[in-house]
C-alpha cells in the first residue's frame, strides 16, 4: 500500500473509525542514516494495532518520537488532533523493548515512584499494583527486590508500571518477547480488557501469527517506510492471493505438493500445509488431485493469506531476519 | 515535550526517590557512623592530647654542685618551661614541665636511661668561674624545648652574674617577662584586626573546610556519576524517560543525592561542631583553667560558616552537574572512573591555590581563581577563611558562580538527555555532541 495515496491507512474499506493516533509524514534522521521516511500511518481509537518492521524498520523511533524522547526532524505525530508534544506525559503508557527496573528497590516501591511520577496519589498507585499484581499472578512478589525477579516476572512488572496511571495510549515495544506462552496467554487477556476499557494499543512485534490474532489493524514499515497498512481483513483481500491449508494423513510429508502444476508450498509444519495457488488453478481440482494418489486429507481450508505471508511479500523477507538496527 | 513539564512535582518526587534509595542502604548508615564517631574523635582531640600531657608532664631534673645556683636554676628553667597566661596572673599555670634538682650527676644519669625522666640539666663552674650548662636530653629533636632550655641557661648566666654584684645592687628575684604577638599582616575580620591566634584558628579551619569541599565534590560528585550510569546500564531509564523529563530526572537527581550526601555532611559535622562549640567548657571541666588555655579553635563566626555553606552548595551543584554528564556519557559505571578523572583533577587544582592561600600567599592569578569557575568555590572559600576578601568580592564569586550553575545545568540537561538513551558501546564525542544539539 502507498503510504501517499492513503493517508488513513488504518482505516478498513468497510468501515471508517475514528482515527486518533496519527503520524503525519513524520521524518527522523541519524547522521547520513535515514531512519524515517515521511512515515504516515493512524491508529484507530480503542483498537489493539500491530506496529510490524524487522529490527532497525523504525518502529522503537516512532514510539520515542511519540513520547517527546526524541525530536523528528520533520512531521508530526497527534492524538485525537492534538500535537503530541502538547499532550500531557499521562496520555502515554510505554513499555521499552529494552527491559529495565531499579535492582535493589521492592516490586510495589518502585511501581509506586512511576505512577507518582505520571501524578498518581501513591495511596492509589499502591491499590491499583496490587490488583495488577493479582492479575498478573505475582501478588507474592510485591515486596520482593527486582533483583530478585526471573526475566518473565520483570517483565510483568513493567508492564504493569506502564499502565498502572490508566493511559490512554499505551505504545508497547515488542511486549511478548521473552515471555513463555502462559505469560504470553495473560498479556493477551490484559490486551484484551484494556482494549474493551477504551484503551488505544499499539504494539510492536516479531510475531506475526500473535499479531493476527489480536489487531484489528497493522502498519508494516520497513527502512523508515510504511509499505502496508490499514485493516488485517482489507490487507488480506487487497493481497489477491488464494491460499489453501491443508492437512494430510500421509506420513510420507506433504513435499510432494509443490510438485504440482501451478501451486508453491508457501509453509509446512506438522499441524498442516499452506500452499499458494495460482490464478486459474481451481482449489477443488487441486483436492481432486490429492485425493486421487490415494492420501486422506483430513483437513481442507481455502484461506486468505497469512499477515507473515504479507509481510514477507512487501518486505522481502521474515519480520525476524536480522538487520542492522539503525537507531539508538 | 520538556517545554510542556514544569519542574515540580517531578523533580521532588525523583530527588525523594534518590534520597531515600541512599540514606536507607546499609553502607550509608555504616559509614556516617563511622565518620561520624571519627570526626567527634578529631574534635576532642587537642582535649585528649593536652589531657594526656597534663597526665604525664615531663620531669626535668637540674644537677649542679652549688646548692644555691641549683634552686635558682630550677625556678627559672620551670618558669621558662611553664609560661604564665599572658595578661592574666591569677590563673593557674599550666605544667607541661616538672622540674627539679637531683643530688648528683650519677642519680640523674640513670634515671634518664630509665626514661623517668625527660632530660638533665648540668650546670657546672669552669675555672675561671664561668658556667657551662649542658642539656643531656633524649629526645634532641625537640627543637622548641631545646631552645626554651637555651633562654633558661642564658637567664641563669644572668643571675649568677648578679650574685657577684655589690649587696646594695641587688635585684629582686627574677621573673620571666611578659610576652605577646601582634601580627601586623593581612588578617583581618570585615576591617578589624584579629588575634594572631584567631588567625592560626581561621586558617586552620580553612584547611579543612577546603578539604571536605574537595572531598565533598569528589565523593558526593561520583554518587551522581553512578546513579545516573547504573540507571543507563540498568536499561529503566527507557521508562523514566517516558514518565519524567531530562531536566526533571537530571535536577531531582542532583537535589536528591546532593541532600542525602548533606544529611551524611550534617551527620558527621554537627556532633564536631558542638564539641567544637563548647570545646573550651569541655577542656576547661576535664582539665582544669589552666590546661584549658590554647586548646579551643577560636574565629569560627556564624558568617564563616554561612560563607562555606554558600560554597558548598553552590560548588556541589557545579561538580555534581558536570559528574551527571559523564555519568551519562558513559555506557558502563565502570567506566566512570577513567572518564571522571578529569574532574578530579579540575578539583584538584583548585584545592591546590586554596592551600597556598591558606599559607598567606595571595598572588594576582590566586586571585583571578578565586573568582573563576569551577576554581572558585576552593580559592575564593579558602580568601574568606584568612580575611583575604571584603563583602563585595565575595557576592561578585557568588554570582559567577551561580550564573556558572546556571550554564553548566543548560548544557548538562542537554547531554544528559542524549547520553542516557545512547546504548551499547561508547559513543564518539563527535555522535555525542550531535545526539547532544538534536536533544529535546
Amino acid at each position: 500500500m502507498d503510504h501517499r495515496s492513503s493517508p488513513r491507512a488504518g482505516a478498513s474499506a468497510d468501515t471508517i473509525p475514528a482515527m486518533s493516533l496519527e503520524i503525519d509524514r513524520v521524518t527522523k534522521r541519524y547522521g547520513t542514516t535515514l531512519a524515517l521516511d515521511r512515515l504516515e500511518f493512524a491508529v484507530p481509537k480503542g483498537e489493539i494495532f500491530g506496529f510490524l518492521g524487522a529490527n532497525g524498520a523504525g518502529k522503537t523511533t516512532t514510539m520515542r518520537i511519540c513520547l517527546g524522547i526524541i525530536n523528528a526532524d520533520a512531521g508530526e505525530i497527534r492524538w485525537e488532533g492534538t500535537p503530541a508534544g502538547d499532550l500531557p506525559r499521562r496520555t502515554w503508557g510505554y513499555l521499552p523493548e529494552e527491559r529495565g527496573l531499579y535492582p535493589r528497590l521492592t516490586v510495589l516501591d518502585q511501581l509506586v515512584y512511576f505512577a507518582s511520577l505520571y501524578g498518581e496519589r501513591p495511596e492509589d498507585a499502591r491499590r491499583e499494583a496490587r490488583h495488577w499484581l493479582a492479575r498478573f499472578r505475582i501478588s507474592d512478589l510485591a515486596d520482593r527486590r527486582a533483583e530478585e525477579l526471573s526475566k518473565g516476572n520483570q517483565q510483568k512488572v513493567q508492564f504493569v508500571a506502564a499502565i498502572l496511571h490508566d493511559p490512554e495510549v499505551l505504545l508497547m515495544d515488542e511486549p511478548f518477547t521473552g515471555l513463555d506462552p502462559v505469560n504470553v496467554g495473560l498479556l493477551r487477556e490484559a490486551f484484551v480488557e484494556l482494549r474493551d476499557t477504551g484503551r488505544t494499543i499499539v504494539f510492536s512485534t516479531h510475531q506475526m501469527e500473535l499479531a493476527e490474532s489480536l489487531c484489528e489493524s497493522v502498519a508494516i514499515i520497513d527502512r523508515g517506510r510504511l509499505v502496508a497498512g490499514g485493516s488485517v481483513r482489507s490487507l488480506k483481500r487487497a493481497a489477491g492471493r488464494r491460499m489453501v491449508r491443508l492437512t494430510l494423513d500421509d506420513e510420507a510429508g506433504a513435499y510432494w505438493l509443490g510438485t504440482l502444476a501451478g501451486v508453491t508450498v508457501i509453509r509446512s509444519d506438522a499441524r498442516h500445509t499452506e500452499l499458494e495457488l495460482t490464478e486459474g488453478l481451481d482449489p477443488g481440482t487441486l483436492l481432486a488431485q490429492v485425493v486421487a494418489r490415494g492420501i486422506q486429507v483430513t483437513h481442507f481450508e481455502l484461506a486468505d493469506p497469512t499477515l507473515e505471508a504479507i509481510f514477507i511479500d512487501r518486505v522481502g523477507r521474515a519480520p525476524d531476519d536480522a538487520e542492522a538496527t539503525l537507531a539508538p | 515535550m520538556a517545554s510542556r513539564d514544569a519542574l515540580l512535582p517531578n523533580a521532588a518526587i525523583v530527588a525523594r526517590h534518590e534520597y531515600a534509595d541512599r540514606v536507607r542502604s546499609r553502607p550509608f548508615v555504616a559509614s556516617t557512623i563511622i565518620l561520624m564517631v571519627l570526626a567527634v574523635g578529631v574534635a576532642l582531640a587537642p582535649i585528649a592530647l593536652r589531657y594526656l600531657e597534663r597526665a604525664d608532664p615531663v620531669r626535668i631534673a637540674v644537677v649542679a654542685s652549688d646548692g644555691e645556683l641549683v634552686a635558682q636554676a630550677v625556678g627559672i628553667v620551670e618558669s621558662v618551661l611553664n609560661p604564665t597566661a599572658v595578661g592574666d596572673a591569677t590563673v593557674e599555670t599550666a605544667r607541661g614541665y616538672l622540674v627539679g634538682a637531683m643530688p648528683d650527676r650519677d642519680t640523674a644519669e640513670r634515671a634518664l636511661d630509665r626514661d623517668d625522666i625527660g632530660g638533665i640539666i648540668v650546670i657546672e663552674r669552669l675555672s675561671d668561674r664561668q658556667l657551662a650548662i649542658t642539656f643531656r636530653t633524649n629526645d634532641p629533636g625537640n627543637g622548641v624545648r631545646n631552645q626554651l632550655v637555651g633562654f633558661a641557661a642564658e637567664a641563669i648566666g644572668i643571675i649568677d652574674w648578679s650574685r657577684s654584684l655589690p649587696p646594695e645592687s641587688q635585684l629582686g628575684a627574677f621573673v620571666t617577662p611578659q610576652y605577646a604577638i601582634e601580627g601586623t599582616t593581612v588578617v583581618s575580620d570585615g576591617g578589624g584586626p584579629v588575634t594572631p591566634q584567631q588567625a592560626a584558628s581561621r586558617s586552620l579551619l580553612g584547611v579543612v573546610f577546603v578539604f571536605l569541599l574537595s572531598m565533598t565534590v569528589a565523593i558526593y560528585g561520583m554518587w551522581v556519576a553512578t546513579g545516573v550510569a547504573v540507571e543507563k546500564s540498568s536499561r529503566v531509564m527507557e521508562l523514566m524517560v517516558s514518565a519524567a523529563s531530562p531536566r526533571q530526572m537530571l535536577i531531582g537527581k542532583v537535589v536528591g543525592i546532593g541532600a542525602a550526601g548533606l544529611t551524611q555532611y550534617l551527620a558527621i559535622a554537627v556532633p564536631a561542631l558542638i564539641v567544637l562549640a563548647f570545646q573550651d567548657r569541655l577542656a576547661e571541666a576535664i582539665l582544669g583553667a589552666a590546661w584549658a588555655e590554647g586548646v579551643t579553635i577560636v574565629g569560627l563566626t556564624p558568617a564563616l560558616l554561612a560563607g562555606y555553606g554558600v560554597f558548598f552548595l553552590l560548588g556541589f551543584t557545579l561538580f555534581a552537574l558536570l559528574y551527571a554528564a559523564i555519568g551519562a556519557f558513559v555506557s558502563r559505571p565502570d567506566d566512570l572512573q577513567t572518564m571522571s578523572l578529569p574532574l578530579s583533577l579540575v578539583a584538584l587544582v583548585g584545592y591546590l591555590p586554596a592551600l597556598l592561600v591558606l599559607g598567606g600567599r595571595e598572588a594576582p592569578w590566586i586571585i583571578v581563581a578565586s573568582y573563576l569557575p569551577p576554581f572558585s568555590p576552593f580559592v575564593m572559600l579558602a580568601r574568606v577563611m584568612v580575611g583575604g576578601v571584603g563583602p563585595a568580592g565575595f557576592a561578585v564569586a557568588v554570582a559567577i558562580l551561580m550564573c556558572s550553575v546556571v550554564l553548566v545545568a543548560i548544557a548538562t540537561i542537554r547531554v544528559y538527555t542524549a547520553g542516557v538513551l545512547l546504548y551499547g558501546q561508547r559513543p564518539s564525542l563527535r555522535a555525542f555532541i550531535a545526539a547532544a544539539r538534536q536533544a529535546p
